[in-house]
């Protein structure tokens, strides 16, 4: 098994660790998923002082949208592409002292605003069960690296299910938790109140392990939730006796692909065997049809002022100009992708204090009432579930998905409620379809980690997937 | 025509506190450009505020004093624009939800009190500084992200005079709360005056123009006037005044135009996704208010109660280093008056009593109290004690100096009759004069002992004997 218990059994993490390196540029020369290798020499220097660490030996990789002190940070766009930060990530310092070794930073789609790895400033990343098909995004090179065995573990960043969309594609797990229960400082943001700090591991055994490490309290987040780190991982329990779980069916009736609908009838299946009660869970359909709209205003409004930093004038890649306002407006032209640009049009014109009314806060309102459907349908069960899209990993040059059907609108985009939430939100192996992988989606309480990985390890000890690996040759 | 000048004051004011409004670095002024910045200032990418909970009861503090409604939720937001100054493109600031709404200040007129009501106080921070120099700009972050609030008047005032008393009384009474060093000339108090003209007995308002960076109460003063001469010699003329932003020249005499205000600029405020709305423990709230320091009237009050005349009682108040050193010395002696006069007379002389806290300055407060002392109780003459203070200044004891200059004034009446009589054994001529009526005489004789004495004979008792002697010798 390749999971943390395989690597920390190794008694030399430096070969692990070596190793890791060199599938990790064997892989990448068919993934395209590595913005930066990272020479783990100095950190296997120390890694004597983090014996006993939770992860202690693991080789891990961060998307490049993680500050790490001294070593390039670009989040995917050309405007960084000389960024080196002066300060480590809030996470990066906790992996560390856990014992965990960086051996690469990944690509993403430009400051993670996408959702297929095309807007990567290093061009796309390849799936590994088909290299014609997407990666996904917006964490795309994490979670392929992920899934081709190169390392156990990866960090992501969730604004828009950027972590649980590619977890599927990719046959893997990708934990988001609850907002604030991982600091987010030194994440290159997209959008503040949506980005969450989240991850992938091959199964949920090492996402409980990982959570202790990435959790608590960071002052330097005021958003960090002041509430203890739990032991998840000796918590960990499948058992669904008692248990009560949700099927939106809002989602499955949006979804046409018929190996989907039954590799998830098989897991409610299974899950009823094991003792759960299963119960149809039915939202607003016109709320979660808005999704999508309301996601978009939100997160490009406040993706445009969190942006404006970049400007060329103290950091990342500055153009000549004669004034200083010419300098700041023509690096950031030359800086930004166009798909980046689009946003920052509608981020803005959503603001303009004329459109705000009808745009940026009627986006807030109908945010609220979808959180607030969420929460009733929450009200009576101990977890919401349904496959985590509506296919497979479409094709590179795949762009015919009609983006007004409800399979597009629900199927594609429901998991965005995690982020509007913030609640609890995990993606699992659901099955294949024609040797490619496909995902459920499984949503918690706020706060309820605990059972959200309870129910997740019952959902993988039902589809048996866990570890699941696919060398690239 | 007669018109009437309407006034309403922004104040912006850097709070003194010792970390920035959203990080952690120091706040400082005139220190090496760029050596008080961390990344949060910088705004590298990654980074997130976290509120500095000091700067609140700050402007906790401010709130109270000017009769503001606090609200107990404390909410942020972005102000939107690109300038090189602001290096994250927006200023976290309370646009929607100001931390104090309707208070009111009493300012002192001409006409007696009167009530100048406050619209708001809210929380911000501040820009960098910019250099420009022939082709190239230059950045300090030092004063990035220092915490600010910004109090806004209403139009309430109606000339220069008031205007200036409303800003002097704001300082003052910042200043006395320990919220802020309000110093103009460094830019930690600065000034936006609104102003427009209207015919007398109008209600609606004039079109007004905004006068920026005024460093001097002074400059309040003539930039008003002025401005208030160019409005209505352009309203004269039937002309209309332009909204706009203006600046006063020193040396034209005049407001110059700064840029029109041609439809306001859109900032897009949104409610800052990075702090979320906090809400102030009344417990917190209640003790800040209950530990408010002295304010100047309080502190005027109790100087008039203590014994000191109304000017004394006011000029030190209107200085409150040198009021605070006072009341160090009052800790060690009862001499109120005495004390007050080498405060507000003697010190000034010696001293900048504006920076009583520098290095040069070792003069404590029991060591004046120990000289003041002294004083009263005929140890030395005042005249020797002017010679005394530059010695403690120096950082000396009071003790110490009169013993090594030998100052000690001779007070025994022995000594001194022995002394007098011997003196006037020698000036018999003078003894003469006294008794037809020279009244001069009686200093000579004075001047003769405390000669012969080296200054050490206490004056007054020097001189009430040699009148004694003198009676007995009358011919």
């Amino acid at each position: 098994m390749m999971n943390f218990a395989h690597y920390t059994n190794q008694k030399n993490p430096t070969q692990a660790v070596n190793q890791a390196v060199e599938a990790a540029k064997k892989a990448n020369a068919k993934l395209n998923a590595v913005v930066t290798l990272v020479d783990p020499g100095e950190q296997l220097s120390q890694l004597e002082k983090y014996a006993g660490g939770k992860m202690f030996g693991i080789p891990i990789v961060l998307k490049d949208n993680v500050n790490t002190r001294g070593i390039l940070t670009t989040a995917g766009s050309r405007i960084l592409g000389n960024y080196v930060p002066q300060y480590d990530a809030t996470i990066a310092e906790k992996l560390r002292e856990a014992g965990a070794v960086v051996i690469a930073k990944s690509s993403l789609d430009e400051f993670g605003m996408g959702g297929s790895n095309l807007s990567a400033a290093t061009g796309p990343v390849y799936n590994p069960y088909d290299l014609t098909r997407m990666s996904g995004g917006s964490s795309g090179g994490s979670a392929v690296l992920v899934a081709s065995g190169v390392v156990p573990f990866a960090i992501g960043s969730d604004t828009g299910d950027s972590v649980r969309k590619p977890a599927s594609y990719n046959g893997i797990v990708g934990y988001k938790p609850t907002y604030g229960r991982i600091s987010r400082y030194g994440i290159i943001p997209y959008a503040s109140s949506l980005d969450h700090v989240a991850f992938f591991t091959r199964n949920v055994t090492d996402a409980a392990i990982a959570l202790e490490v990435l959790s608590g309290r960071d002052d330097r987040d005021m958003t960090s939730l002041q509430l203890p780190v739990e032991d998840y991982a000796s918590a960990l329990n499948p058992s669904l006796k008692g248990k009560r779980i949700g099927i939106l069916t809002n989602v499955l009736k949006a979804i046409t692909n018929p190996d989907i609908q039954a590799h998830f009838a098989t897991l409610v299946a299974n899950l009823k065997e094991q003792g759960a009660t299963i119960v149809d869970i039915e939202m607003n359909q016109d709320l979660l049809s808005a999704i999508l709209p309301t996601y978009y205003i939100i997160a490009n409004a406040e993706a445009t002022a969190n942006h404006s930093n970049l400007d060329g004038l103290r950091f990342g890649v500055q153009k000549e100009g004669k004034e200083v306002d010419e300098v700041m407006s023509a690096s950031r032209t030359a800086g930004f992708g166009k798909q980046i640009r689009k946003r920052f049009v509608i981020g803005s014109y959503a603001l303009f204090v004329e459109n705000q009314d009808k745009l940026f806060r009627k986006a807030q309102k109908v945010r609220r009432l979808i959180v607030e459907d969420l929460k009733n349908a929450l009200s009576g069960i101990d977890g919401l579930i349904a496959p985590a899209s509506a296919g497979v990993a479409p094709k590179l040059t795949d762009t015919s998905m009609d983006q007004l059907s409800s399979t597009y609108l629900i199927a594609e985009n429901y998991m965005v409620m995690g982020n509007f939430s913030g609640y609890p939100s995990v993606t699992l192996p659901l099955g294949y379809c024609d040797g490619l992988p496909v995902g459920v989606n499984l949503t918690c309480k706020l706060y309820d980690e605990q059972t959200t990985l309870n129910l997740a390890l019952a959902i993988e000890q039902a589809t048996g997937l866990a570890d699941q690996i696919k060398e690239v040759a | 025509m007669n018109y009437e000048t309407v006034i309403g004051i922004e104040i912006h004011c850097e709070l003194k506190t010792a970390t920035k409004m959203f990080s952690p670095a120091p706040v400082t002024f005139a220190k090496r450009p760029n050596s008080c910045v961390n990344e949060i200032d910088l705004a590298h990418p990654g980074t997130l505020p976290s509120l500095n909970k000091n700067a609140v009861k700050q402007a906790i503090k401010a709130c109270a004093v000017l009769n503001l409604e606090i609200d107990p939720l404390i909410r942020f937001d972005r102000k939107n624009y690109y300038y090189p100054d602001l290096a994250k493109g927006y200023q976290i600031t309370q646009q929607f939800h100001p931390i104090g709404k309707n208070g009111h200040v009493s300012i002192p007129t001409s006409n007696g009190e009167k009530i100048v009501r406050i619209n708001r106080l809210h929380m911000e921070e501040d820009t960098a500084k910019q250099f420009h120099y022939n082709t190239e700009t230059w950045i300090d972050y030092n004063r990035a992200g220092t915490p600010l609030v910004e109090i806004v008047s209403e139009p309430d005032m109606r000339n220069a005079e008031e205007a200036v008393a409303y800003v002097e009384k704001l300082r003052s009474i910042l200043y006395y709360l320990g919220v802020s060093d309000v110093k103009m000339e460094e830019g930690s108090l600065r000034c936006d005056i609104n102003i427009s003209l209207r015919p007398v007995g109008s209600e609606a308002y004039g079109v007004k123009t905004e006068i920026k960076n005024l460093n001097s109460l002074n400059n309040i003063k003539v930039a008003i006037e002025a401005e208030i001469k160019r409005q209505s010699e352009l309203l004269d003329k039937g002309d209309a005044v332009e909204q706009a932003t203006r600046r006063y020249d020193d040396v034209a005499k005049t407001t110059i135009l700064m840029r029109k205000k041609e439809g306001s600029v859109d900032y897009k405020y949104f409610p800052e996704p990075n702090i979320p709305p906090i809400r102030l423990r009344k417990e917190w709230v209640d003790e800040i208010i209950a530990t408010l320091p002295e304010l100047p009237e309080a502190r005027k009050e109790r100087y008039l109660s203590i014994g000191l005349s109304e000017y004394d009682a006011t000029v030190l108040t209107q200085n409150k280093d040198l009021s605070d050193f006072y009341d160090e010395i009052l800790k060690h002696t009862d001499q109120t008056k005495i004390a007050a006069n080498w405060c507000i007379s003697e010190l000034p002389a010696v001293l900048d009593t504006q920076h009583l806290a520098s290095a040069k300055n070792k003069l404590t407060p029991k060591n004046l109290a120990d000289m003041i002392n002294g004083i009263k109780a005929g140890a030395i003459s005042s005249k020797q004690a002017k010679d005394v203070l530059p010695h403690l200044i120096q950082g000396e004891n009071f003790e110490d100096v009169v013993n090594r200059l030998g100052l000690k004034q001779v007070s025994d009446t022995g000594e001194l009759l022995r002394v007098i009589v011997e003196t006037l054994d020698e000036q018999a001529q003078s003894v003469v004069d006294f008794h037809n009526g020279k009244d001069r005489a009686l200093g000579f004789l004075v001047g003769q002992v405390m000669k012969k004495t080296k200054g050490q004979a206490n004056p007054a008792l020097t001189s009430t004997l040699i009148t004694e002697e003198l009676m007995k010798r009358k011919p």
